[in-house]
């Protein structure tokens, strides 16, 4: 089905932020990424005849961006900062984690099309890492039990209660400890 | 328990504090903007800001009024500002904290900073990884627009000030304010040429301010204790109010301190972030974020202050500390940056472009041991062909973390290279034809 | 020291020069002589300072600045002749060629590459790049089109003109950072419009035009500026050359009306004239086929029978048609070989397709036949009217001026045609439209009046007038009273605000230029609608003044020179009246000859007498009724019946296949003269190839059968010709870069506002008949393409290579209505034929219409009626009603 008719609501509200249209692309990209969990070539071309702008000048936009994803990924998209900060703290061990526990390396989906796996560069919270983000979540202080659980819970729940955030580290004297 | 108060961070430590628009209300909050909206010229609210010396908490460390300044007096059409909450400096998270804990703190600012430059259109453009500090604001602002904030008529003033949020898609570079301002035109986020300065010709051509989401967070309390109070704070003239400082790395209590600018890195690092987190001394630290040159021990007494960090041959920049230990392979860890840097280059101009993937192959060489002595030359050469020659700063950025290495420890890429040179001698030796 | 205010004062390398304000940098050294080395610069585009090759010192600035973005400034002193500098420039080549693949011997840009002369320049020794090149998977691209993404050096130049001066957007940087690849969309091919632009401007050999791959070295072509001959914009080329073979076009940027840009038929349309289906020997036909015969024996017989038929059936039984492809000298020679030597005025070219309704407007009311205006005029106007134009796809690189007048200059643009705006591959001009009125052709005489009305109604009329020609002023008043806002709208879909609006804009414009197309030259009515929009520009007190003008577009690239030079029946040599007293003692005087009296026969005219026996013989110059009229007119009928048809033909055409002589006529490529385009600009035609087999210009075949019938028109060559132009037409040919464009001739307006307007002011103000459309119809128009002119292209192997065959264009509610995709067969009919096409579903097509390219318009024309303009004789047959059925 087309987006403009399953979210011709949403898609009015996005286009009424701005004064020009094509300010609306990436909310787009997202929104059909969100539909089919990547970014098809149908719907680049549909965006396009939205915001009055040719196919290419969507694409370019598209492929500048790491979050959109132009080709399906697995169901939990991994992604494990790399950078300096994480890997000083251990983010290297966790990308062995995925190895031995789900046989992917960054780039790979596992057969059952569940995970994918990606490093990434920082994602402001290096003073909580090791972490990484599956999908929308982000998970901090990593260790090897809270991996386990996470991809347990994924698997069987979708999600898992070890998600972090609101931020909050330090913590203050009295506040409850987030990822206890 | 730090001994310095908080002023950005304090809402959040109150127990219980959700950051909800009654919690922002009942610690005194939108006063400051009942105080200024209708009563107090724009112009004045500038000459505060101006007057309290606060300066961008972004990375460059523009003074803020100044900045608002430069927008053309007379200019008829509409204005925006954009608050850069795109945070992707590594070792940075000072951002995301304020917007997941006191997005109304933000806010507040975004009004005041919409009202001084008459903007009617504000856009919080929020890295996409963001996914929850964007849930947040976006609540955040429907509660405001009912409790009449944001919106047309902004507490029975006339003044109009919408504000969206528009999601980054992942690209560090769209925190560079030009790119950013091309990202949420829908395009490719590559820096522009400048000049012309987004202050004349910014969002869809028209003057535009973008500001730091914690520069913004400073304003309520600017206007609302006044100037003085905050140019008394820090290290005045140049280096007013607190910071939040974001330490990372090797340390016991890594997170987000909020001080008066002008404590020492000593006392960050071992008072408020509680020392180094095992028995090994530290190594080395990055003041600044990752575009921040590293800086040897020597300069734990160097005050966090814009100037004192640029005498010391670095910068404050985005405020992420990273602390090193002894131990730390410091040729790894400037790769790992370079690698950041590589990934990162938008490609928009050659010296970057081409620069980022010679130094991040170059380097990987090394540290694989295949390295060889004129790598080195190579290495300050490029680096030096690519400083004050690109588009935006991120060239000047990404050669920091080599250059400062490779300047204290330069023993480190000599003894990879020579175990690389050795290795291939015994390669030599043996009989050819066999393994 | 005071200084003006419009220029500033720089220093470069310790040499001052003065330079308008905003000039930069690199364009101020340029002028003393200093060529800073730059990839992504280009003088059409906007800075981009992206490759920072053409980093300079400024004095008091620390860092070095890009030359190509930095405007010189009052007392700016630049230095490109450091050390420093020379380093710089140095490094950032060594990091440009890091990833270079460095194929040079293979590279097709060889030769003539910026990266290979500066690295010649700055002698990059050995590299020290050690580490593994980028290299990019090799995709396929286009059939015309190759890229070679590991020569790119990301100048981005081929994408900002795709978008800042094409407005087509067909180009994508894909991926960011040393992964930045040039890409159309996705892993599709480029579809795009061709223009070359990319090929052109690409400073590097990362894009090259597949029509040459590998054939040749820069070094070993030879080189012929020339002038193209597809349409009425006349863009210089450069054809290249390699023994006798064409082996690619392009234009350099600063030259010619066209500065360098071309469109897909300019840049890729050159095969036309090497194609294997040359005639390439005199035919005769003898005992109903056509053999080969010597020129001697062609001639001999020509001349035999012209002497036959003239002493039988005198000169009035000759006619003669010519093709506006042809040079001015041999247009001009084409006519005084008719009105000499065989003595008739039965005479015509393809003007009267529609050019002629512009060019007798413009005579009746504004005395010239020209243009009062120039490109730079469109470039330099702050409001642009446009008229039944899709100028992309008829007049492409005046249609570059257009978009350059509105994306740079911010000129406000209006625009009355059956375009819908839409996003297409093809850019649409309308999309730049401020103001844009979807109209049917049948009803654009409609709209202009709407405009009209407004203009009364509004008062907007120009002050003076009132009083200069009160009874002008008052007739077309109560014209456009008896026309009544609801019946304007029921016509044209347009409300009253609407056409206060528009008028209101071209009433507040001071320079005001209303460009009138083919698709309003062709219509029926389209002289009165010309008229009428010269009115427009009268009442609003636009036509007089300089930078305002109105200006017809011609479809051939020498429809206006055919004018000029007499080539047809009404105007002598200088567009001047058969009748005019003077003009006839003129040419007599310069011919030692006098002119035939007998008005002359035009097109549909010679071929009704060819019908009826009146005319016996026709000689037929690179014309092709037979393929281009409806079979309504009855062409092939009435060409059957003729004793003596002569075709001079580059290939054996509808038409040819008639004759009884065939004679191979040498293409543009082959031959030199001048040709004029839209403007009224002069150009030179040159020789690039010798003229394939025994091929002649046309010129000479004329000039031979003069000599045969004793009665010489000999020349040694086209500029002998040229030069007897001269002495008829004063000043013609002072080929030159800018032509000064000729004036309103102020007796004339005179004249015309006070009596000479009143002849048929009733019927041109009349609202044209609103046809209704019978359910499972459609509107079906033929309509020019942007890949190819008249028939000649279709012969053009890179052309057919975009665009092979005619298809329906329909839009998509009517596609939607009939059941219709992209793809699908149609059968079109009514009463007076049917055919078979394919359709393409496009936004820009409006509901209710559907086109059809006349290029490859055969079958469909038969769908057509023909009616013809009582005043200027111009045929049309340009939308018929026909019923819509899916077949498969
Ligand atoms: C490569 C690069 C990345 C940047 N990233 C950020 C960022 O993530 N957040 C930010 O606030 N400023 C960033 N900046 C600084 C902005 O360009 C700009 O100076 C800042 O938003 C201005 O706000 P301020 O004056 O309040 O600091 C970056 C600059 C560069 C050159
Ligand atoms: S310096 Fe790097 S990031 Fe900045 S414009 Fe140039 S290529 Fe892009
Ligand atoms: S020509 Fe100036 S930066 Fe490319």
């Amino acid at each position: 089905m087309k987006l403009i008719e399953k979210y011709k609501d949403e898609i009015t509200e996005i286009l009424s932020h701005y004064p020009v249209k094509r300010s609306a692309l990436i909310p787009l990209l997202y929104l059909a990424q969100q539909d089919e969990g990547y970014v098809s070539e149908a719907a680049m071309k549909e965006i396009a005849q939205m915001l009055r702008l040719t196919p290419p000048q969507v694409y370019e936009t598209a492929t500048f961006y790491t979050m959109l994803n132009l080709k399906p990924v697995g169901k939990f998209h991994l992604q494990i900062c790399k950078s300096l900060m994480c890997a000083l703290v251990g983010s290297d061990t966790v990308i062995g984690w995925v190895k031995t526990k789900l046989g992917i390396g960054p780039g790979e989906t596992t057969a059952d099309r569940l995970f994918t796996l990606s490093t990434v560069e920082c994602l402001a919270a290096c003073g909580t890492a090791p972490m990484m983000q599956v999908n929308e979540d982000y998970y901090e202080r990593l260790t090897e039990e809270k991996f386990d659980r996470i991809l347990a819970d994924l698997k069987k729940y979708g999600t898992c209660s070890l998600k972090t955030g609101p931020f909050m580290w330090p913590e203050p004297a009295n506040a409850v400890n987030h990822d206890a | 328990m730090s001994k310095h108060e908080p002023v950005l961070l304090k809402n959040m430590q109150r127990p219980g504090y959700t950051g909800s628009l009654q919690d922002y209300e009942q610690t005194g909050g939108y006063q400051a903007l009942r105080k200024v909206i209708g009563k107090v010229p724009p112009a004045e609210v500038t000459t505060t800001v101006m007057k309290s010396g606060l300066r961008g908490r972004g990375g460059a460390g523009f003074p803020t009024g100044v900045k608002w300044g430069f927008l053309p007096k007379d200019y008829q059409g509409p204005r925006y500002l954009c608050c850069n909450a795109d945070e992707s400096e590594p070792g940075t998270f000072k951002d995301r904290q304020l917007i997941e804990r006191d997005p109304h703190q933000i806010l507040e600012g975004i009004l005041l900073a919409a009202y001084a430059i008459g903007a009617e259109s504000a856009y919080i453009y929020i890295r996409g990884e963001f996914v929850l500090g964007a849930k947040i604001l976006e609540s955040a602002i429907a509660e405001a627009r009912i409790a009449g904030y944001i919106g047309a008529n902004i507490l029975g003033a006339g003044i109009t000030v919408n504000v969206w949020v528009h999601r980054g898609a992942g690209a560090y570079i769209c925190g560079e304010e030009t790119a950013l301002l091309e990202s949420l035109e829908g395009k490719r986020g590559l820096p522009r040429v400048k000049p012309p300065f987004p202050a004349t010709h910014g969002l869809y051509n028209k003057p535009t301010v973008v500001n730091n989401v914690e520069t913004l967070a400073n304003l309520p309390h600017i206007i609302s204790r006044g100037s003085e109070w905050f140019s008394a704070i820090g290290s005045p003239p140049k280096s007013t109010g607190t910071r939040i400082f974001c330490v990372s790395g090797h340390v016991k209590r890594p997170g987000n301190y909020e001080v008066p600018m002008g404590v020492t890195f000593r006392e960050l690092i071992y008072e408020e972030a509680g020392g180094m987190r095992s028995n090994k001394p530290l190594k080395a630290f990055i003041p600044g974020g990752a575009s921040a040159p590293f800086l040897t021990p020597d300069s734990l007494d160097v005050k966090l202050d814009f100037e004192s960090v640029a005498a010391a041959g670095s910068m404050l920049g985005s405020g992420g500390v990273t602390v090193m230990e002894e131990g730390t392979d410091m040729v790894w860890a400037a790769l790992r940056l370079m690698e950041f840097f590589y990934h990162e280059s938008c490609g928009k101009c050659s010296p970057c472009r081409e620069g980022s993937s010679w130094l991040v192959q170059t380097m990987r060489r090394i540290v694989a041991k295949r390295g060889q002595m004129e790598d080195l030359e190579t290495l300050v050469d490029l680096c030096k062909n690519i400083v004050g020659r690109t588009v935006c700063s991120f060239g000047d950025a990404e050669i920091s973390p080599i250059m400062s290495t490779l300047k204290h420890w330069r023993p480190e890429y000599v003894r990879l290279i020579h175990e690389a040179e050795a290795a291939n001698l015994i390669a030599l030796k043996r009989p050819a034809g066999r393994p | 020291m005071a200084t003006t205010t419009d220029t500033v004062r720089v220093t470069i390398d310790g040499i001052p020069i003065s330079v308008p304000k905003g000039t930069l940098v690199i364009e101020a050294a340029r002028r003393v002589g200093v060529m800073i080395p730059h990839f992504c610069y280009h003088p059409k585009l906007k800075p981009n300072a992206n490759c920072r090759m053409c980093l300079v010192e400024v004095e008091k600035m620390p860092k070095l600045q890009t030359s190509c973005s930095t405007v010189a400034t009052e007392g700016m002193s630049i230095r490109t002749a450091t050390t420093v500098v020379h380093d710089a420039h140095k490094s950032v080549l060594e990091f440009i060629l890091a990833n270079h693949p460095l194929d040079c011997p293979v590279c097709d840009q060889g030769g003539k590459c910026d990266l290979q002369d500066f690295s010649h320049e700055y002698t990059a020794t050995t590299s020290r790049f050690a580490e593994t090149k980028r290299i990019f998977q090799k995709e396929y691209f286009s059939p015309l089109i190759e890229t070679q993404m590991n020569r790119c050096v990301q100048c981005l130049r081929c994408v900002r003109y795709c978008d800042e001066v094409m407005d087509v957007k067909a180009l994508a940087p894909v991926g960011r950072g040393t992964m930045t690849e040039i890409k159309s969309f996705a892993a599709h091919p480029l579809d795009c419009e061709f223009c070359g632009g990319c090929v052109q401007i690409c400073p590097v050999g990362a894009i090259t035009s597949r029509l040459s791959m590998y054939e040749y070295r820069p070094w070993m072509l030879k080189r012929a500026d020339t002038v193209c001959t597809f349409c009425g914009d006349g863009c210089q080329l450069t054809v290249q050359t390699k023994d006798q073979t064409l082996i690619e076009v392009n234009s350099a940027q600063g030259t010619g009306r066209n500065n360098g840009d071309l469109c897909a038929r300019g840049f890729f349309g050159f095969h036309a004239t090497s194609h294997s289906g040359r005639i390439t020997k005199p035919l005769i036909r003898r005992h109903g086929a056509l053999v080969e015969v010597t020129w001697e024996d062609a001639l001999l017989f020509v001349a035999e029978q012209i002497t036959r038929l003239k002493l039988a059936h005198g000169p009035q039984a000759f006619g003669g048609l010519i093709s506006g492809r042809c040079t001015n000298e041999e247009l001009y020679l084409f006519q005084k070989f008719m009105r000499l030597t065989i003595g008739t005025n039965n005479l015509d070219s393809s003007a009267r397709y529609g050019h002629v309704n512009g060019v007798q407007a413009m005579k009746r009311v504004q005395g010239t036949h020209r243009w009062t205006v120039t490109f730079e005029d469109i470039v330099q106007a702050d409001v642009l009217l446009l008229v039944g134009t899709n100028i992309t796809e008829t007049n492409p690189i005046t249609g570059l001026r257009v978009k350059e007048a509105v994306k740079k200059h911010d000129a406000t643009l209006l625009t009355i045609e059956a375009l819908q705006p839409a996003i297409g591959t093809i850019s649409n001009i309308t999309n730049l439209s401020q103001q844009h009125f979807s109209v049917a052709p049948a009803q654009f005489s409609a709209a202009v009046l709407g405009l009209l009305k407004a203009v009364v109604e509004e008062t907007l009329i120009e002050g003076t007038l009132q009083q200069r020609a009160s009874d002008y002023v008052l007739s077309i008043s109560k014209a456009v009273q008896q026309l009544s806002w609801g019946e304007l709208a029921l016509s044209t879909g347009v409300s009253r605000e609407s056409f206060v609006q528009m008028a209101a804009s071209v009433a507040k414009g001071r320079r005001v230029v209303v460009l009138a197309g083919q698709t309003l030259l062709r219509s029926q009515g389209g002289y009165g609608i010309c008229l009428n929009l010269l009115d427009l520009l009268l009442l609003t007190g636009k036509l007089t003044d300089s930078g305002c003008g109105f200006a017809p577009l011609a479809e051939e690239n020498n429809d206006q020179g055919a004018v000029e030079m007499g080539a047809v029946a009404e105007l002598l040599p200088n567009a001047l009246d058969l009748t005019d007293q003077d003009a006839r003692a003129q040419m007599a005087r310069a011919w030692k000859e006098e002119v035939p009296l007998t008005p002359g026969a035009t097109l549909l005219e010679m071929i009704d007498q060819a019908q009826t026996g009146t005319i016996k013989a026709l000689f037929v110059v690179g014309e092709n009724p037979v393929g281009s009229l409806p079979p309504q007119t009855r062409a092939k009928e009435a060409l059957s019946k003729l004793e003596f048809l002569v075709c001079q033909e580059l290939f054996l055409t509808e038409t040819a296949l008639l004759a009884h002589v065939v004679l191979p006529a040498a293409s543009a490529m082959e031959k030199a003269g001048t040709v004029t385009n839209s403007e009224g600009h002069v150009q030179s035609v040159r020789p690039a190839i010798n003229p394939v087999g025994d091929s002649r210009p046309d010129w000479e075949i004329l000039s031979a059968f003069s000599v045969f019938l004793n009665a010489p028109l000999e020349y040694g060559d086209a500029k002998e010709i040229l030069k007897e132009i001269r002495s008829v037409i004063p000043g013609y040919g002072s080929l030159g870069p800018t032509p000064i464009p000729p004036s309103v001739d102020r007796a004339t307006v005179e004249r015309y506002v006070t009596g000479g307007y009143r002849r048929d002011l009733a019927t041109r103000y009349t609202l044209p008949a609103r046809t209704g459309r019978p359910e499972g119809t459609v509107q079906l128009g033929l309509t020019q393409s942007l890949f190819h002119s008249g028939k000649l292209s279709t012969h053009s192997k890179g052309l057919l290579q975009i665009e092979s065959s005619g298809f329906l264009q329909m839009g998509p509610l009517d596609a939607a209505k009939f059941g219709i995709a992209t793809g699908d067969r149609v059968n079109l009919s009514n009463s007076r034929g049917e055919c078979t096409t394919t359709v393409k579903v496009l936004d820009r097509v409006p509901e209710g219409l559907a086109w059809f390219p006349d290029h490859f318009a055969q079958e469909a024309l038969q769908l057509f009626d023909c009616t013809i303009d009582p005043e200027t004789k111009v045929p049309s047959y340009r939308t018929a009603s026909v019923s819509v059925r899916k077949t498969t």
